[in-house]
């Protein structure tokens, strides 16, 4: 196996607490991100998706719900949005973008990529890019992954092209990784140190996975569950000096009580002292220009060795 | 009553008879200096391995991930914080992977014990035996001294041939008990692991392949309060407590908070002994059985 292949996707040990840095001496990274995908399948937006309830709610309501209280608490955030959602609602991504929020992209229709061959899921990523930068005037950033609601692993579904499919697209950052809790390199290539900025997710955060999850009607409602997650990791965060990160939608978070209890964490979020509130465009910059790949990236030797009776 | 159905319940009786000798069940251990409750915090550091077993995808690797690049370094810190020694369950994989923060562990005078060779027990006793020997093998090289505990499913009768004196696997009493041979002796001291004192059946999702609807996602609170339950009421009965933790799962911040209150509420009771899974054990052993520690130290020797 050369280096570690097939088991991790950065480095061994990840930055020490003491060893962080953010701009202007600030003492804790917040990252907000709203996931505009309306699919709930695994091949992206259908017309029942796009006629649902919660579609017209999340495009109406629950939209001017969530840019209330990102304003309200002077907090921006990074829009991961599906090409078809920005073809289907132009007027407003560009209101989003217009309030100095960022537009990332989520796939050409929120789709699951697994299982599309390398041809088709480049001209996938080279379609979505083309729509997002027509409609907001500036090519997307990033790029997302997110997982859906009935998604049968919460961490977003990608293929095994799809990392190295967005270095050759040019993307600065990969939005949603797992494999820590601050940005890292997703190393596709050992030798030439070839990796793409990584922005930490982690479903615990993410409210569609604790309003009416798996589904409407039949599905747990454990919002206040979800609200004593953030308050907590936030909390930890702030004290370590790391980065907290949360991911939002409209058609959950944007709703009566829920939207009360965003806005109130909000509000204690802006008015915490030292917190740098980035976009993720802003987080991939400040990364890059302070740990760069090149120094920052631990990647000795592979000592494993292969077995017959033992997978490679 | 008809001649077949006497002979099933005749059966049935007998394997129930025959699972009674298999065991052997112990009574309250008297704890050194007069300690009211063991607890073992245990760690169970896979990270990715078993969802690379199953077959998982890419995220969920990455999920595992965490537990390798961050979650089992903050565990290591909790420890030293509390001035606590751990026992870190290590599949011998894990060796290769993150060496250098099992040599961390080590350092700060944790034990190192077997979690299988890449999270399974095969089948065929040459290979099972292959895996088992490897591993010990490995977590030697890191700590120095041979591994005598495992958390598997591995046969009693191998474990105890390879040296082993205890496994942390089944929940039949909420003591320590032993493990017998066919003939009755005993083979290998239990330190009980309950799936209600394990971070994974709490805050993990798809575990085991569960469906969406079951899924475990509660916040941090909940658990604290479940387990502190559990504590007090061992402390009670003056009794033991194994903590089960996945450096993926716990090594999470918010969950390293709760962890960092609940060690400093059991601490601030009077007559608690934070010990290894070792230390626990030899104490068990000597006072239950100490021909297996003589038997131990002979194999120990002898290799």
């Amino acid at each position: 196996m050369p280096w570690k292949q097939g088991y991790t996707i950065s480095d061994e040990i990840s930055l020490a607490d003491a060893d962080v840095r953010w701009p202007d001496g600030k003492r804790c990274a917040v990252h907000i991100v709203v996931d505009l995908n309306l699919a709930s399948g695994p091949d992206g937006i259908t017309p029942g998706d796009l006629t649902s309830p919660a579609a017209v709610f999340a495009a109406n309501d629950g939209l001017d719900g969530l840019l209330r209280a990102l304003a309200g608490s002077g907090l921006k955030a990074t829009f991961a949005v599906p090409a078809l959602i920005a073809e289907c609602y132009p007027e407003r991504i560009r209101e989003i973008v217009g309030r100095g929020h960022e537009l990332a992209a989520h796939g050409l229709k929120g789709e699951d990529v697994s299982g599309l061959s390398r041809t088709e899921e480049a001209a996938r990523i080279k379609l979505a890019s083309e729509l997002l930068t027509a409609i907001a005037g500036e090519r997307p950033a990033g790029w997302f992954s997110l997982p859906r609601q009935t998604d049968r692993f919460a961490g977003g579904s990608i293929s095994a092209n799809t990392i190295e499919l967005l270095l050759e697209a040019r993307y600065a950052y990969m939005g949603n990784g797992l494999a820590d809790d601050l940005p890292h390199y997703w190393v596709t290539d050992v030798g030439q140190r070839r990796a793409i900025l990584t922005l930490p997710y982690y479903y615990h955060f993410d409210d569609q996975f604790f309003c009416m999850f798996p589904a409407q009607g039949t599905g747990l409602e454990n919002a206040d569950m979800l609200l004593r997650n953030w308050r907590a990791e936030f909390d930890a965060q702030y004290r370590r000096g790391r980065f907290f990160t949360m991911t939002l939608h409209p058609q959950h978070s944007g709703w009566g009580h829920r939207l009360a209890g965003l806005e109130a964490l909000l509000a204690e979020l802006g008015r915490r002292p030292q917190l740098w509130n980035a976009t993720g465009a802003e987080c991939a910059r400040h990364w890059q220009s302070a740990y760069p790949a090149a120094s920052q990236l631990g990647l000795e030797a592979s000592i494993w060795q292969d077995y017959p009776d033992s997978l490679s | 009553m008809p001649q077949s159905l006497k002979e099933e319940l005749d059966a049935l009786t007998a394997v129930a008879a025959h699972n009674g000798r298999r065991f052997r069940l112990l009574q309250r251990p008297a704890w050194p200096n007069a300690a009211r409750i063991a607890v073992n915090l245990t760690v169970d550091f896979d990270a990715m391995l078993l969802r690379r077993l199953n077959n998982e995808p890419p995220m969920e690797l990455a999920k595992g991930e965490f537990g390798g690049r961050v979650g089992i370094w903050r565990l290591i810190e909790l420890f030293r914080t509390h001035g606590v020694k751990a026992t870190i369950f290590t599949p011998g994989r894990i060796c290769e992977l993150y060496p250098r923060a099992l040599a961390a562990a080590v350092r700060e005078g944790h034990e190192l014990a077997d979690h299988m060779w890449e999270h399974r027990v095969p089948k065929e006793p040459a290979v099972a035996r292959a895996h088992l020997s490897r591993t010990k093998a490995a977590l030697q090289l890191i700590s120095g001294r041979a591994p005598i505990g495992s958390r598997s499913r591995y046969p009693s009768a191998l474990l105890r041939e390879v040296g082993f004196l205890y496994n942390s696997h089944g929940a039949r009493s909420h003591l320590p008990y032993l493990v017998c041979d066919d003939d009755g002796d005993p083979a290998i001291l239990e330190l009980p692991f309950h799936f209600a004192i394990d971070d994974a059946m709490f805050f993990s999702f798809a575990w085991y392949a569960s469906a969406n609807a079951g899924q475990r996602l509660f916040d941090p609170d909940r658990v604290f309060d479940l387990w502190w339950a559990a504590f007090e009421h061992q402390y009670r009965e003056g009794g033991y407590l194994n903590i089960c933790l996945h450096p993926f799962v716990s090594g999470r911040a918010l969950r390293i908070a709760m962890l960092d209150r609940l060690i400093e509420r059991m601490r601030g009771a009077p007559g608690v002994w934070f010990a290894t899974c070792e230390e626990v054990a030899r104490h068990c052993l000597a006072q239950n059985a100490p021909g297996l520690l003589t038997a131990s130290a002979a194999a120990a020797t002898a290799e």
